[in-house]
């Protein structure tokens, strides 16, 4: 897609980067009335330090991984399966057993690293047969599983390994051995696969809608019975969630009405999933990342979707709201009216307590995506103000987005990299950096505070009641004691 | 359900919630309320309890791998890296196999690393990686004139076939013309090659030390020096060796000092771009030819350069063990003495004094305890038998690499001793588990990848080894050397105080 003629203002042009000014196209100052669009979504230059994950980290570890009752086995040396053993914080409610009478620590999709960890000799002859034997013995090991999802890496798809026949294999043993059929999905997104962890959430989505529409064909009775549905179901798209956030998110729909059949994948269970055809709305939050199953479902199934967003007040009160509004339910608007009066009454009084402390403070935002402008009213409603945002994966859809939402002249840099992100700590003084878990030790040691805006510090943070904890974590970070010690001069 | 108080601000919840409860509280506090204030109930993933197929848990009677103790070799490459000074890891690879390896770094180090990707794609794929090996070198050297560039290979750019010898000959006549030839003396390039289905990350930190040497060591006049090849440990443990250097007045190179990379102080102002302080220099990684001896403290993760150095340059090699317990650590001094003819100090004599002392203290505690113990070869084997010294019974020895001495190294310290434990050898954590849940153990040495097992074993954990990342301050911790040894001792004590000790057994 053509980039807008964008010419950014000399002063906004890092030092970092005069040696790779192709960098300078990523970045642009946001305007609400004719937004601007920096490059995004296209391929990293080589040695740039990007802070970006590969496609199998998008498709295993972002959008697949929260699947909360499958075993998930990674086509793979063992490396690649190890790196997204109970990494990131998409929590589940489901656990395996540990023994009689006894479940697992840990939900179950965080709990195993399930590999055919590949060896020299496999890449030379090929790993398809051990993948069939892994998969089967897998099923063996770890009893009471839903099913297999098969997931790809730079390893396996270089040697040109054909998982699908395999799973259609082992999918026909499978079924002998239960009587019953059990879904066997592959999941093809090897690491080295175009741009960044984005594309791995686009070959999920449009894989598992493949797979699910096959599998719902072939076994009608994995879909919802005719008597089994009401006229208020509907699947939320696009959680994962993180540090509970669905404790927050569910309960909310629950009370003005509607029946939650799936969350597409927060910690839900393969056959609930398989289901999401048969609601009536789907609600999607995050839009990177999930939007293309939507569109899918919308287009093969004729259901609708919303665009939501469950952070803060106004964005989550409009969620309730726009979900109400399409089921044109009065009763529901009624209810959705005395939630967000009831909800907004609960946290008043700490939210003032943090407007307080928190007014005019000055923002940093580098997130995934879609986050950065999830949060541009967030932070506009507890008073502080966004100095810069920087996004590793966003495309245009988000940029518009984020544009639209934030206040004019924003700073605005696409894929940063490490040199960038020192510069604008260093220029923009921001009080608080929200990053993640990589670049948080980076900010500290420049001396800017941080709150892990991936898997959270202390969440949840979605929604009503998990936006007092978000801003106790920002007030946290900026109160912290530590920092006046840094500023000692005497021992600088 | 219990009965709801209406809560203020400065009430503290006492309990838990259900997502019910909390979703239906009047008022949230101000403190807030996060997860561990929640009470989620847990689903079985099935209603019934299946048991597994014992025939199939040995890891030599199937394919697949369950939560293997390894992790992938460019990670043991980036390791040794990041403990050179002003040394940045470029990755022939995809980004993930940059930005994962940060991450853990992160992860257990609490700090920043910086690793630069060569950024594959498909079109890398099918044209090879050399256009991204020349962009990346130049951008690199441009941006953040690093001193040393190290070239990690990985999966992909190995199956592909990259010819980086080739390319590295092209980017030097690139940057020459960029930069001018002095170019050659302000920066070196060291290749790596980790391709992960090759071997785990031990294997990785010893290609990459191997490498190190190869590329950079050159004779000179001898240094009356020793070269210490930490191996993959703790900044901590590189401090506690050094302090054992000083207390010996034994000159060192240190290789690989993650000490003061990994683990760096937060002081204002920082110069741009960020580069930690610390690191071997270049200079002595040059002078470990001419050094009296090599010590790898960890033979799997060391081996390779010790040998050459050896062979190269007669420099001998003393291949572990990892200076960790009281005869490991006995050994260390003593052979540091015999090769630097130093006298064991009085303060050494001390510090080893205060260890044994602890030991005399606390054996009451410790004898008979019956313990299994997961890690990294070396770390594993040394552990085992400090575990021995203090008369706790190893039960079962883990290690996620297979190793040619690791084996060996448990059986003798179990031998001299008198115990026989199942010792594991490259298999995967799985098969661990199933002893570890089946035998009746009295404590887990281990990593943070044991914490799921030793809370559904019921059976308390001692951290130790890669990766520690669920708590924090291990990583500046020493276990190695006498006050290493007097550290893990009381960890591993007050560990079984608070799981087996009712409190009035332990106040006297």
């Amino acid at each position: 897609m053509a980039v807008p003629e964008y010419k950014l203002p000399e002063e906004f042009k890092l030092k970092c980067d005069r040696v790779i000014p192709e960098r300078y196209k990523h970045m642009v100052l946001t305007n609400r009335q004719r937004p601007n669009i920096p490059a995004c979504n296209i391929k990293t230059v080589p040695g740039d330090m990007t802070e970006r994950g590969c496609a199998f980290a998008g498709c295993r570890g972002v959008v697949g991984g929260p699947i909360g009752d499958c075993i998930q086995v990674v086509h793979a040396p063992a490396g690649c399966a190890w790196y997204q053993w109970g990494t990131r914080r998409n929590l589940s409610k489901i656990y395996a057993w540990a023994g009689p009478g006894k479940l697992c620590n840990d939900s179950h999709n965080r709990r195993r690293a399930i590999t055919t960890d590949l060896q020299e000799r496999d890449v030379v002859f090929g790993g398809m047969e051990k993948l069939k034997k892994a998969c089967l013995e897998a099923w063996r090991l770890i009893p009471g599983a839903a099913g297999i999802l098969i997931f790809t890496t730079c390893t396996s798809g270089l040697i040109g390994d054909d998982c699908k026949a395999v799973a259609k294999e082992v999918e026909k043993e499978l079924e002998k051995k239960e009587g019953r059929p059990i879904p066997v999905f592959v999941f093809d997104s090897p690491g080295l696969c175009r741009v960044s962890q984005s594309t791995g959430h686009h070959h999920f989505n449009v894989q598992f809608y493949e797979q699910m529409v096959e599998w719902r064909k072939e076994h009608p009775e994995f879909c919802m019975k005719e008597e089994e549905k009401t006229p208020y179901d509907v699947a939320i798209i696009g959680d994962f969630n993180m540090d509970w956030d669905l404790a927050y998110i569910k309960p909310l729909f629950e009370k003005i009405g509607c029946r939650v059949v799936a969350v597409f994948t927060g910690g839900e269970r393969l056959y609930n999933l398989l289901k999401i055809p048969d609601v009536k709305l789907n609600i999607l939050h995050c839009q990177r990342s999930c939007t293309y199953i939507s569109d899918l479902i919308k287009k093969g199934y004729e259901i609708p979707y919303i665009n939501v967003s469950f952070f803060g007040i106004e964005q989550t009160a409009k969620a309730l709201r726009d979900t109400a509004k399409f089921f044109g339910s009065k009763e529901m608007m009624e209810k959705a009216e005395q939630v967000i009066e009831e909800e907004i009454k609960a946290i008043t009084p700490a939210l003032n307590f943090y407007r307080e402390k928190l007014r005019g403070k000055k923002i940093g935002l580098y997130v995934g995506g879609p986050r950065v402008w999830h949060w541009q009213k967030v932070m506009q409603e507890l008073g502080m103000k966004v100095v810069f945002g920087m996004c590793t994966f966003a495309h245009e859809d988000d940029y518009e987005k984020i544009n639209k939402r934030a206040e004019d002249g924003v700073f605005l840099v696409d894929n940063p990299n490490e040199f960038e992100i020192e510069e604008c700590l260093e220029k923009f003084k921001p009080d608080l950096f929200l990053t993640g878990l990589k670049e948080k030790y980076l900010a500290r040691k420049l001396g800017v505070p941080t709150v892990n805006s991936h898997s959270y510090e202390k969440g949840p943070y979605a929604c009503f009641r998990g936006f007092i904890n978000f801003a106790r974590d920002i007030y946290q970070g900026i109160y912290a004691p530590v920092w006046k010690f840094v500023k000692d001069k005497d021992f600088a | 359900m219990s009965e709801l108080k209406p809560i203020n601000g400065n009430l503290k919840l006492n309990g838990r919630l259900t997502i019910e409860q909390l979703n239906a509280l009047p008022e949230v506090p101000i403190e807030g309320i996060t997860y561990e204030q929640i009470y989620i109930e847990k689903e079985p993933i099935c209603p019934e309890y299946i048991p597994p197929d014992e025939s199939i848990i040995p890891s030599s009677k199937r394919s697949v791998v369950i939560d293997p103790g390894r992790i992938c070799m460019p990670f043991g490459a980036m390791w040794a890296s990041v403990g050179v000074h002003k040394c940045i890891p470029f990755v022939q690879g995809a980004q993930g196999c940059t930005t994962y390896p940060r991450y853990t770094f992160s992860r257990i180090f609490r700090e920043p690393v910086s690793i630069a990707t060569a950024s594959f794609h498909e079109d890398a794929a099918v044209f090879g990686g050399r256009r991204n090996f020349l962009q990346g070198i130049r951008n690199l050297v441009y941006r953040y004139h690093p001193e040393v560039i190290a070239v990690v290979t990985v999966c992909s750019s190995e199956i592909i076939g990259d010819d980086i010898e080739g390319f590295l000959n092209e980017a030097w006549e690139m940057l020459e013309e960029e930069f001018g030839p002095e170019i050659r003396d302000q920066l070196k390039v060291v290749i790596i090659h980790t391709p992960s289905f090759a071997g785990s990350h031990v294997n990785g930190y010893d290609e990459a030390a191997k490498a190190f040497v190869k590329t950079l060591a050159k004779r000179r006049s001898p240094n009356n020096k020793v070269n210490i090849i930490p191996g993959m440990i703790t900044p901590g443990d590189i401090r506690e060796i050094k302090h054992i250097l000083k207390l010996m007045h034994i000159d060192y190179i240190m290789l690989f000092d993650i000490s003061e990379t990994l683990d760096c102080p937060l002081r204002l102002p920082q110069k741009m771009p960020y580069y930690p302080k610390g690191g071997t220099r270049i200079e002595e990684i040059i002078d470990t030819a001419n050094s009296l001896a090599t010590f790898a403290l960890c033979p799997d993760e060391g081996r390779g350069a010790a040998n050459y150095l050896a062979k190269r340059y007669e420099v001998p090699g003393i291949l572990g063990p990892l200076p960790l317990g009281v005869h490991n650590t006995d050994k260390f001094v003593k052979t540091l003495s015999e090769i630097t003819g130093q006298p064991i100090s009085e303060e050494i004599k001390d510090e080893r004094g205060i260890l044994i002392d602890a030991m005399a203290d606390t054996f009451h505690y410790t004898m008979g305890r019956r313990v299994a113990i997961c890690g990294d070869p070396d770390i594993a084997a040394a552990a085992t038998r400090f575990c021995c010294e203090l008369g706790m019974e190893p039960v079962a020895v883990f290690s996620g690499t297979q190793s040619a001495t690791f084996a060996q190294e448990v059986w003798a310290a179990c031998e001299e001793y008198g115990y026989k434990p199942v010792i594991f050898n490259g298999g995967d954590m799985f098969e661990w588990e199933d002893v570890v849940k089946k035998e009746k153990v009295d404590l887990i040495l281990g990593n943070s990848k044991c914490v799921n097992i030793s809370k559904e074993a019921n059976v308390p954990l001692v951290r130790i080894g890669f990766p520690v990342y669920d708590r924090v301050g291990y990583q500046r911790r020493a276990y190695v050397g006498y006050r290493g040894g007097e550290f893990l001792l009381s960890l591993i004590v007050n560990t079984i105080l608070d799981a087996k000790f009712p409190d009035d057994r332990v106040h006297q």
